[in-house]
């Protein structure tokens, strides 16, 4: 099997062979990437091209310093960023008014009947906004000035909506679990 | 809290990690056209940088050449008498550079009269320059100079008298020249001997597969040009030069593996047991030792493949992974050389067609540093029409003999080879360099 290395010089050599190889190495990794991120499987299928497209054009400027995929992967939250910037004016944010208190403690919780798909479709239930800042922050590890910057949105905005996204994920995840509990009781 | 907050965020990362799933069947044919596409303003660049280097070039060479022509205009400075005897403690009033002056090499010593003055050192003959003024020596002609000694069809020619930096007189510039400055007589033939290494370079013409397995693995190997051509000036800015020229090119062809000791497994009656698509045509192996695999690419054709033979378990010799493709031409050009600067440094634009006959080619791979023969490409053209174009620099070392510089640019105008699957149309960058004489 060819070493990354290679792939990634054929790839700048235009080499569509090679192209080829890295999309089918790293699309399925970078695809939960971007249902992640995404409010559907169609437009996850638009920041995964727009993405590999960039991914090709700026391969000439990788520096093999740190993790390629890393490198990718930064590549494809930008793409899902600038998506997200795009269409940010048609967003309505749920007001946290409507949205109750978990009434499970999270420390006491059982998780273990969760699957990464159940996950993934937890936060994609998310309003953009709150799913936004929750990868950013819980996931990709940026900190709240760098997400008020990303976001155009105040500190304060990005701390409260990181709030409001863990409320209603811990809601989301109690529920899950309590169904399946149901389900496996039942 | 903060420690229920970081659970649920844990929860999300951890479970997240290592999540994959297959993307939508045909993502990846919406992504790859894109890609060509916006990989195509490339060339234009290449093209757009290429113009801008030979503008620059051109705009260099034409500055240092008019600051020559500047130097050679003041080279040839003298005082007048009256001046001379005022100031002759402190200056040289006649100064004379070598490279920069006069005429018949055999009579080239200008005598002065002028008391205490140094008397210029013969000096190498030049080409007339057509734009001074000349009028007839005689002895009076200048005061303070006895030109006797040269014949009397010399020229000479008396400039404006100009101030000369730090001096208040008046100096004049003056040039002699040989008679005929209509140029009646001049030498109208050269010939020259010139060669250059050129860099190859091609397009592809193709889509599929292929093609791109084609163009990624093909590497052009440095390639030279050299040869006797002689040209004929029609006037004093336009000549036509041919000549016979050989040029060798090629282009080395990666992750072909290529092993010896297939002969005792060959049970075929064909000529050849595996053919290599390339962009410069089939290769057909004639060497019926040889066995080729193509790693992991479909360019190699042949009934032993991989799940019928297996050059490991057979124990053949590996020898290399690269095939090298040579072709040598016989080249005729015909070009057109328009002088644009006429000076010491003369620049000229090139531009023709030649002619390329296809005299050999041949396949083979190295083993420990000797030449391995593997076969020959068929399907290549057996004729070639090439265009050039360029500039040269011509720096007159003296009246018969220069020293040429010519940066050329050449594209090809019909296919490498008569394949169908691929056409190519190389392109080539080359520096000629060689001497000329003029006869």
């Amino acid at each position: 099997m060819p070493e990354t290395v290679n792939i990634i010089k054929g790839c700048i050599a235009g080499n569509r062979r090679d192209q080829e190889l890295l999309y089918r190495r790293h699309a399925p990794r970078l695809y939960a990437v971007c249902l992640q991120y995404s409010d559907n499987d169609e437009e996850a299928r638009d920041i995964l091209q727009d993405g590999f497209i960039k991914i090709f054009e700026n391969l000439i400027n990788f520096k093999n310093e740190g993790s390629f995929e890393g490198w990718m992967r930064r590549i494809i939250v930008n793409t899902a960023l600038e998506k997200y910037r795009s269409r940010h004016n048609l967003y309505r944010v749920d007001d946290i008014d409507l949205i109750p208190e978990p009434d499970a403690d999270p420390d006491n919780e059982d998780y273990s009947g969760l699957e990464a798909i159940d996950l993934l479709n937890i936060i994609r239930e998310l309003p953009p906004k709150y799913r936004m800042v929750f990868n950013l922050y819980a996931i990709e590890g940026y900190a709240h000035k760098e997400i008020s910057r990303m976001m155009k949105i105040s500190e304060g905005t990005s701390k409260s909506n990181l709030s409001r996204a863990r409320l209603i994920l811990q809601k989301k995840v109690s529920l899950y679990t309590g169904m399946n509990k149901k389900v496996v009781n039942g | 809290m903060v420690e229920k907050k970081a659970n649920i965020d844990l929860l999300f990362r951890k479970g997240l990690d290592d999540l994959e799933i297959l993307p939508p069947v045909g993502t990846w044919n919406n992504i790859y056209p894109v890609i060509r596409k916006r990989q195509k303003p490339y060339m234009l660049l290449r093209s757009a940088a290429l113009i801008a280097v030979l503008i620059s070039i051109s705009f260099l060479a034409y500055k240092w050449s008019r600051e020559i022509s500047t130097s050679l205009q003041n080279s040839f400075i003298v005082r007048d008498e009256e001046s001379t005897r005022t100031r002759i403690d402190n200056f040289n009033p006649v100064i004379i550079r070598q490279e920069a002056v006069v005429f018949n090499p055999a009579e080239s010593h200008v005598r002065t009269t002028v008391p205490g003055i140094p008397e210029p050192e013969a000096v190498t003959a030049r080409e007339s320059n057509q734009e001074i003024i000349v009028v007839p020596v005689s002895a009076n002609s200048y005061p303070g100079f006895n030109l006797a000694g040269h014949a009397d069809n010399n020229m000479i020619r008396i400039a404006d008298y100009q101030p000369v930096k730090d001096y208040s007189e008046p100096y004049g510039v003056i040039e002699v020249i040989p008679g005929n400055p209509a140029g009646n007589g001049k030498a109208r033939w050269s010939l020259s001997a010139i060669a250059s290494p050129s860099y190859y370079l091609k397009s592809v013409y193709g889509t599929d597969d292929i093609s791109g397995q084609i163009n990624s693995y093909e590497k052009p190997r440095m390639s030279y040009s050299g040869g006797i051509g002689f040209a004929y000036k029609i006037n004093d800015r336009l000549s036509v030069q041919s000549g016979l020229f050989y040029t060798s090119v090629g282009q080395e062809i990666e992750n072909i593996y290529s092993y010896a000791g297939f002969r005792p497994y060959d049970n075929t009656k064909n000529h050849h047991n595996f053919e290599v698509l390339t962009s410069g045509g089939m290769i057909y192996t004639d060497n019926r030792d040889v066995f080729l695999l193509d790693n992991g690419g479909e360019r190699v054709i042949t009934k032993f493949t991989n799940d019928v033979f297996d050059p490991a378990k057979a124990s053949l010799l590996y020898l290399n992974n690269t095939l090298h493709q040579a072709f040598s031409y016989l080249e005729m050009p015909l070009i057109l050389r328009y002088k644009l600067i006429d000076k010491d440094l003369d620049f000229n634009l090139i531009g023709g067609f030649s002619y390329n006959m296809l005299i050999n080619n041949s396949v083979y791979t190295y083993v420990n540093g000797s030449k391995y023969q593997v076969g020959e490409t068929e399907g290549l053209n057996p004729l070639m029409v090439s265009s050039s174009l360029g500039m040269g620099l011509e720096y007159n070392l003296s009246r018969k003999i220069s020293l040429n510089l010519e940066p050329t640019f050449r594209y090809y105008l019909n296919p490498f080879s008569q394949t169908q699957a691929v056409k190519t149309h190389p392109y080539s960058f080359g520096l000629f360099s060689g001497l000329s004489y003029r006869f």
